[in-house]
C-alpha cells in the first residue's frame, strides 16, 4: 500500500512539473504572450486589453497559480483556428490517436515478446545474433520515412490497403458512443465497419510501431537472457520441466516484469510520435491536430496537446507500475 | 544396452553411476574443458567432488545430467543404473531421467527458487512432473506439507502460500532440498549447497542432506571446494584440478600416502584445530582453470615433486574404475 | 560520417539549391546519380550538403546537453541531500515525457526554424546526462580512494577533473553514440513536420517532406534522403553497441 501511495505522490509531482513546463511554454518562452495572443494585427490598446484579460499584469507566481487552476479545471483556452474550446478539440481527436497507439503497441508486443524470448533461449546462436543486429539497426529507422514508403508500396502501388483516412467514404456517417470506433463497431455488431477500420489502421500502426518494436525486442531479449542465467532455470530442468514449460511458466513471467515498465513508457512516446504518422495517412488525431496548431501558430492548442500527451504518459506509467505491484509485490520491491 | 558386462569387480557392476573417460566441451567454442574423467558411485554412497573454483566440477556435473546447453559430453560413456549413455545424443537421452532419478541442489539458494511462484506451487510442480500427481489433488497438498516438515520447515501450512523472498538463505536451501527429494530420486547432486550460508546453517544443511541420504538409501554427490567439510562428511572424495581428475580416496586417507600431491597441498591450506598458524600453507602460483590444453599434469608448474615426466607424459586415467586412484606421474613411477 | 559532413559540400557535383525546371524529376542517371527532385535539384548534392546541416545540428544538441547535463548532475551529486533528491526527481519526470511532443511545444513557442528545433531538443534531452553523470559521480565519491583524497584535502574542483571525469568518460561516450541516432531522428522528424529546418534547406527530413508530393512520380526523391538518415543513425547505433561491448559490459547505461 505504501508503494502505491508513493507512486501516486510521484505522479502528482510529475503532473505539477508538466503544468509548470507548459506554463513556461505558453507564458514565458514566446516573449510577450499578450502580443501573440492578440494576433498579428492588433494595436497597442488591444494588446493592453488582452494583457489584462489574461492576467499578465499580475506577478509571476500569481499567473502560474491562475494558469494551474484553469488547466486542472479542464480549461485550456480557445483555439483560434477551430474556434472551439481546445479541451473539446482534444477530446474529439484523442480517441483515434489512442486507437492507433494501442494497435501499434499490440504489434510491438506480439513481435517483441516471442522474438526476445526465443533469441534469449538460443543466446549466442545465429538467430540470436541476427535478431540483435536487426534490432540495433531498426532503432535507426525514421518513422515518417517508413510510413511514406509503406503507403506508396502497399497502398498506392499494390492497393492492398486504403491509402489514407480512418474509414471508407461509404462508412463516413458511422458514429459511436465512445469515439473509439473499433470498440463502437464491435458493440454495434457492425463487422463491416470493424473490418474497414482495421484495414485503415494497419499500415499507420505498423509504421508507427517499427522503431519501438526494434527497441522492444532488444529490451525483452536482454531481460530474458538475464533470467535464463538464473539457477531456478537449472532447478526447473532438474525437476524434469520441458523447455517449453521453462520458457513460458518460469522465465517469461520473471523477464516480462522489467520489460513492461519500458513498454509503459513507450506508450507515451508512441502517442507523441503520432505527429509523424497521422498527417501522412490523413488520419484524424491529436498528432495531426498538433501539426495544424503549430503551422497556425496556435500556441495554446499545441500546449494543450503537450498537456494531454503528458497526462496520458503519467497515467499509463503509474498504471503499469501499480499493476505490476498488484500482480507481484515482491518482484517489484526486489527490482 | 542394459546389463552390459563390466570388466571390473562386483562393486562396479552395481554402481549407480559410472563415468568412463568422459570429456566435456563448451558448446560455443567447442573447447574441451574437462578431460578423461572416470569414477563410479555406489548406491547410498556419499561421494565428495573437490576442487578449486574453475576446476570443472560444476561444469562436469551439470553437463552429464543435461542441466544446461552451454556444454556437451564430447567423449566417453556414462552408465546410470545399468543404462548406458554414449556421447552421441547424450543430452537428449539423459534429460528423460530428469524429474525422476536425479535430484539437484544448486549453489545459490537466492536464485534457485522462482521468485514469482509460491513455494507450494514449486513443490507441487515437482510432484506433478516427477510422479504425475495432479497439482490440485489432496495428495499433492498432503505430500507437500510432509516434505516441508521432513526438511525442517516449522510451519509448512504457512510456508506453502509464501514467496521465496520471505525465507532466509538456510530456509530456502531446505525448500530446494525438499523439491529435490520430492521426486524420490536415486541420486542427489548438491553443488556447493552451503557456500552462500553462515557456518552454523552450513552444518545443519549438511547434516540434513546426510540424514536424508541414510534414511532413503540415496546416493549423494556433494560438490565443494572445502576439503575439510568433505573429509568430515563423505565416504570417498574425488579431487579435480584444471579439468583433470587427480585423485580418488577414502576421506580418512587424506594426508596419507594415498593422496596426490595436490590433495595434500589443498589439505594443508585448511586451518584446523590441531595446527599452528605456521602450519597453514598456501599453494604457490595461480590455480589453472579447466580447459588446460597442454600435455601433462595441469598442476606441474605449482608442484613440489615436479619431474620432467610431468610435462611430457599424459597423466594416468582411472580406466578400470578403481575405488581409489592417484594420477600423480611421479608417485606412479615410485610405486611397486 | 563526420568526414562526409565536412567534405560533403566540396564533392557535391551540383549546387543543392540550383533550380532547373528542364531537368525536374529526372531518374537516377550518370549525371544525376540519385536523380533530381520536383524542382530539378540534384538529390545527391542535396544529401551531401544536408549531411553537414543534419550532423552539425545533432552535434550541437548533444554537445550542449552533455556539458549542461554533466554540470548539473555532478553538482547535484556533490551537494547531495534534498537539492539532489529534488533535481533528480525533476529529471526523472522530464526524461519520461515524449521528447518529440515537448520539442513540438517549444518549436511552437519559439517559432519554426532549425535553431528553434535545436533549442527544443536541448531543452528536452538534458535529463539523460544529468542523471547519468550524477549516478557515476555518486558511485565514484563512495570509493575508498576518494576518502583518502578527502583526508589529503583535495579540492572539489580537482576531484571533479581528476577522479570523476576520467571515470565517467567511458559511460558518457557510449551514451553519446547511442543518443546521436535518436537526436538525429528527432531533428529530421521535426523538420519533416515543418517545425525544424525550413524548405528549401537541404535538411534530410525537410527533403522528405518536400518530396512527399512526388512519391508516385519519383521514388528516389523520398527514398534516398530517408536512406541517408537510416544508414547514419544505424551506423551510430552499431558503433554504440560495439563500444558498449568493448569498453565495459557492466557499466550502467540506459537500455
Amino acid at each position: 500500500m505504501r508503494y502505491v501511495l508513493e507512486r501516486i505522490a510521484f505522479s502528482l509531482f510529475a503532473l505539477f512539473i508538466l503544468i509548470f513546463i507548459t506554463f513556461l511554454l505558453s507564458h514565458v518562452v514566446p516573449g510577450d504572450p499578450a502580443i501573440a495572443a492578440a494576433g498579428p494585427n492588433a494595436g497597442a490598446e488591444k494588446i493592453q486589453l488582452v494583457r489584462e484579460s489574461m492576467g499578465l499584469d499580475k506577478p509571476f507566481h500569481v499567473q502560474f497559480l491562475v494558469y494551474g487552476a484553469k488547466v486542472l479545471a479542464g480549461d485550456f483556452g480557445t483555439s483560434w483556428f477551430t474556434h472551439q474550446p481546445i479541451a473539446d478539440d482534444i477530446m474529439r481527436e484523442l480517441p483515434p490517436s489512442l486507437e492507433l497507439v494501442v494497435m501499434a503497441m499490440l504489434i510491438n508486443l506480439l513481435i517483441s515478446f516471442p522474438i526476445g524470448l526465443v533469441a534469449a533461449r538460443y543466446h549466442g546462436s545465429n538467430f540470436d545474433n541476427a535478431v540483435r543486429v536487426v534490432a540495433i539497426a531498426g532503432a535507426g529507422v525514421p518513422i515518417f520515412w517508413t510510413a511514406i514508403l509503406l503507403q506508396q508500396k502497399l497502398a498506392a502501388d499494390w492497393q492492398l490497403f486504403p491509402v489514407a483516412g480512418r474509414l471508407s467514404f461509404a462508412n463516413r456517417d458511422f458514429e459511436g458512443a465512445t469515439g473509439f470506433y473499433i470498440l463502437d463497431s464491435l458493440v454495434q455488431m457492425r463487422l463491416d465497419v470493424f473490418a474497414d477500420l482495421m484495414m485503415h489502421i494497419f499500415l499507420p500502426a505498423l509504421a508507427l510501431s517499427l522503431l519501438f518494436t526494434a527497441v522492444g525486442v532488444r529490451i525483452t531479449r536482454t531481460a530474458m537472457i538475464s533470467e535464463f542465467r538464473k539457477d531456478y532455470v537449472v532447478m526447473a530442468r532438474a525437476k524434469g520441466a520441458s523447455e517449453a514449460r521453462i520458457m513460458f511458466r518460469h522465465v517469461f513471467r520473471n523477464g516480462a516484469t522489467p520489460s513492461l515498465t519500458v513498454f509503459g513508457m513507450q506508450f507515451g512516446w508512441m502517442l507523441g510520435a503520432t505527429v509523424l504518422v497521422e498527417e501522412i495517412f490523413g488520419r484524424p488525431g491529436i498528432g495531426r491536430y498538433a501539426i495544424k496548431a503549430v503551422t497556425q501558430s496556435d500556441i495554446h492548442a499545441v500546449v494543450g496537446v503537450v498537456l494531454v500527451v503528458g497526462l496520458v504518459f503519467v497515467i499509463s506509467n503509474m498504471a503499469i507500475d501499480i499493476i505490476l505491484y498488484a500482480i507481484n509485490p515482491r518482484k517489484t520491491r526486489e527490482d | 544396452m542394459p546389463n552390459s558386462p563390466s570388466p571390473t569387480g562386483n562393486a562396479e557392476r552395481n554402481a549407480i553411476l559410472k563415468l568412463e573417460g568422459v570429456c566435456v566441451a563448451l558448446a560455443a567454442s567447442r573447447k574441451t574443458m574437462v578431460r578423461n574423467i572416470s569414477f563410479s558411485v555406489r548406491p547410498g554412497e556419499i561421494f565428495g567432488l573437490a576442487g578449486e573454483s574453475g576446476s570443472g566440477k560444476t561444469l562436469l556435473m551439470r553437463t552429464i545430467f543435461g542441466l544446461h546447453d552451454d556444454a556437451f559430453v564430447e567423449k566417453g560413456r556414462m552408465t546410470f543404473k545399468n543404462t548406458e549413455f554414449s556421447s552421441s545424443e547424450h543430452r537428449r537421452r539423459v534429460r528423460k531421467l530428469l524429474g525422476r532419478e536425479i535430484g539437484f541442489v544448486p549453489q545459490d539458494p537466492f536464485s534457485s527458487l522462482n521468485p514469482t511462484m509460491r513455494i507450494g506451487r514449486q513443490i507441487r510442480e515437482a510432484l506433478y512432473l516427477g510422479k504425475g500427481i495432479s497439482p490440485k489433488s489432496a495428495e499433492a497438498g498432503k505430500t507437500t506439507l510432509e516434505l516441508l516438515k521432513e526438511v525442517g520447515i516449522s510451519e509448512p501450512a504457512t510456508a506453502v502460500g509464501q514467496y521465496p523472498d520471505q525465507f532466509s538463505g538456510g530456509m530456502r536451501q531446505r525448500i530446494v532440498i525438499a523439491i529435490a527429494l520430492s521426486q524420490e530420486p536415486s541420486i542427489l547432486v548438491a553443488d556447493e549447497p552451503t557456500t552462500a550460508l553462515d557456518a552454523y546453517t552450513q552444518r545443519r544443511i549438511i547434516n540434513l542432506i546426510i540424514e536424508r541420504s541414510r534414511n532413503r538409501n540415496l546416493a549423494v554427490i556433494l560438490i565443494s571446494h572445502n576439503l575439510e567439510l568433505l573429509r568430515k562428511n563423505v565416504d570417498r572424495i574425488a579431487v579435480m584440478y584444471g579439468g583433470q581428475l587427480f585423485n580418488i580416496l577414502a576421506s580418512d586417507e587424506i594426508g596419507s600416502s594415498a593422496s596426490h600431491p595436490y590433495t595434500e597441498a589443498l589439505f594443508k591450506c585448511i586451518p584446523r584445530k590441531d595446527m599452528n598458524l605456521a602450519d597453514i600453507q598456501s599453494i604457490p602460483g595461480e590455480p589453472l582453470s579447466a580447459g588446460y590444453g597442454a600435455a601433462g599434469c595441469a598442476f606441474s608448474s605449482r608442484c613440489g615433486l615436479r619431474r620432467d615426466i610431468c610435462d611430457t607424459s599424459e597423466i594416468p586415467v582411472n580406466a578400470s574404475l578403481e575405488q581409489e586412484f592417484d594420477a600423480c606421474l611421479v608417485r606412479a613411477g615410485r610405486r611397486p | 560520417m563526420l568526414v562526409l559532413a565536412v567534405i560533403g559540400p566540396y564533392v557535391a557535383p551540383f549546387d543543392p539549391l540550383a533550380i532547373d525546371f528542364r531537368n525536374r524529376l529526372a531518374e537516377p542517371s550518370l549525371t544525376h546519380i540519385l536523380g533530381t527532385d520536383g524542382s530539378g535539384r540534384d538529390v545527391l548534392s542535396r544529401i551531401l550538403y544536408g549531411a553537414k546541416l543534419t550532423i552539425l545540428s545533432t552535434v550541437t544538441v548533444i554537445a550542449t546537453v552533455l556539458v549542461f547535463g554533466c554540470i548539473l548532475g555532478i553538482f547535484s551529486a556533490f551537494v547531495g541531500g534534498t537539492v539532489d533528491n529534488f533535481l533528480m526527481r525533476i529529471a526523472d519526470v522530464w526524461l519520461g515525457f515524449p521528447p518529440l511532443i515537448l520539442a513540438l511545444g517549444f518549436a511552437a513557442a519559439l517559432g519554426s526554424s532549425l535553431e528553434a528545433a535545436i533549442m527544443a531538443l536541448i531543452f528536452s534531452w538534458w535529463p539523460t546526462y544529468a542523471r547519468l553523470s550524477r549516478m557515476i559521480t555518486v558511485d565514484i565519491l563512495s570509493k575508498k580512494f576518494v576518502a583518502s583524497a578527502n583526508a589529503l584535502g583535495v579540492s572539489t574542483f580537482r576531484k571533479v577533473t581528476h577522479y570523476v571525469l576520467p571515470n565517467a568518460f567511458d559511460v558518457l561516450i557510449i551514451q553519446v553514440t547511442l543518443d546521436i541516432s535518436a537526436v538525429m531522428l528527432a531533428i529530421s522528424g521535426l523538420s519533416f513536420i515543418g517545425v525544424g529546418a525550413q524548405v528549401p534547406a537541404p535538411e534530410w527530413g525537410a527533403m522528405i517532406a518536400e518530396g512527399r508530393s512526388f512519391t508516385s512520380k519519383g521514388w528516389w526523391i523520398v527514398t534516398f534522403p530517408g536512406l541517408a538518415i537510416f544508414i547514419t543513425a544505424m551506423s551510430f547505433n552499431l558503433i554504440g553497441d560495439m563500444l558498449r561491448r568493448e569498453l565495459d559490459p557492466t557499466l550502467i547505461t540506459r537500455q
